[in-house]
């Protein structure tokens, strides 16, 4: 399954700062029409490359499924910054 | 006490296995069944799920602020790193090895694939990283560094 949403954080020095839930899911479905366009221009490049396409194309859903769950927190002289994935 | 009775009672007191699994491995040794086959038994198989990074860094210099770092990749994506990397092409992979070799590194990017994954991520098993030092250029400030899997 591939992340659905995405949490962002970001904080100030002086402590302000936000933290929002963001709709992954919008952005697969505007990217979807897309990629479906670009798909077999990208097949054929694949094919040039002598990479199995098929693998390949399952391999890049591995790894958007595989970032589910994602953490990364950095604190820095009290600024910080947040990404999580769900 | 025998060799294999001590490491037993060892492994016991510094928690690697409880006081069941040690009762399990002793009775296991008395039959004559071999202790390892025994322990493997007895070791919990846990699958690893993340590979966490942790920086915690207590700067005090008036410049800088603590640093704290709390990362966690799921091993999924580094499963899927490894496949990727299967699909390097072959002229790719023998550039990345000049490059490699060029700095000093003996890696062969050829001996990554995916048969190997599974053995990879089960050594992932045991992975525990802690580094806790000094930072004498800035200062004496602590920092602790832990890359483990849970």
């Amino acid at each position: 399954m591939i992340p659905l949403f995405a949490k962002f954080g970001f904080r100030k020095e002086d402590g302000v700062g936000f933290r929002i839930w963001f709709p992954l899911f919008l952005v697969w479905l505007l990217l979807l029409p897309i990629v479906l366009l670009l798909l077999p221009f990208i097949f054929v490049v694949w094919w040039a490359l002598q990479v199995n396409p098929f693998s390949a194309l399952s391999v890049c859903w591995q790894a958007l499924s595989g970032l589910r769950r994602t953490h990364v927190e950095v604190e820095h002289d009290h600024r910080s910054i947040l990404i999580h994935l769900v | 006490m025998n060799e294999n009775r001590r490491q037993i009672l060892e492994m016991l007191s510094t928690g690697q296995i409880n006081a069941d699994e040690a009762e399990r491995l002793i009775a296991a040794l008395e039959k004559g069944q071999p202790v390892s086959a025994a322990a493997e038994e007895s070791r919990p198989k846990t699958n690893v799920k993340y590979l966490r990074v942790l920086v915690d860094s207590e700067e005090t210099g008036k410049d800088h602020g603590p640093v704290k770092v709390n990362v966690r990749v799921p091993i999924q994506l580094l499963r899927a790193g490894v496949r990727l990397a299967g699909l390097i092409p072959a002229r790719a992979r023998d550039k990345v090895n000049e490059a490699f070799h060029r700095q000093g590194m003996e890696f062969d990017v050829n001996q990554i694939k995916p048969e190997n994954l599974e053995e990879l991520v089960e050594q992932l098993n045991d992975l525990t990283v802690d580094v806790d030092a000094d930072d004498v250029d800035r200062n004496g400030n602590k920092v602790k560094v832990r890359v483990f899997c849970e």
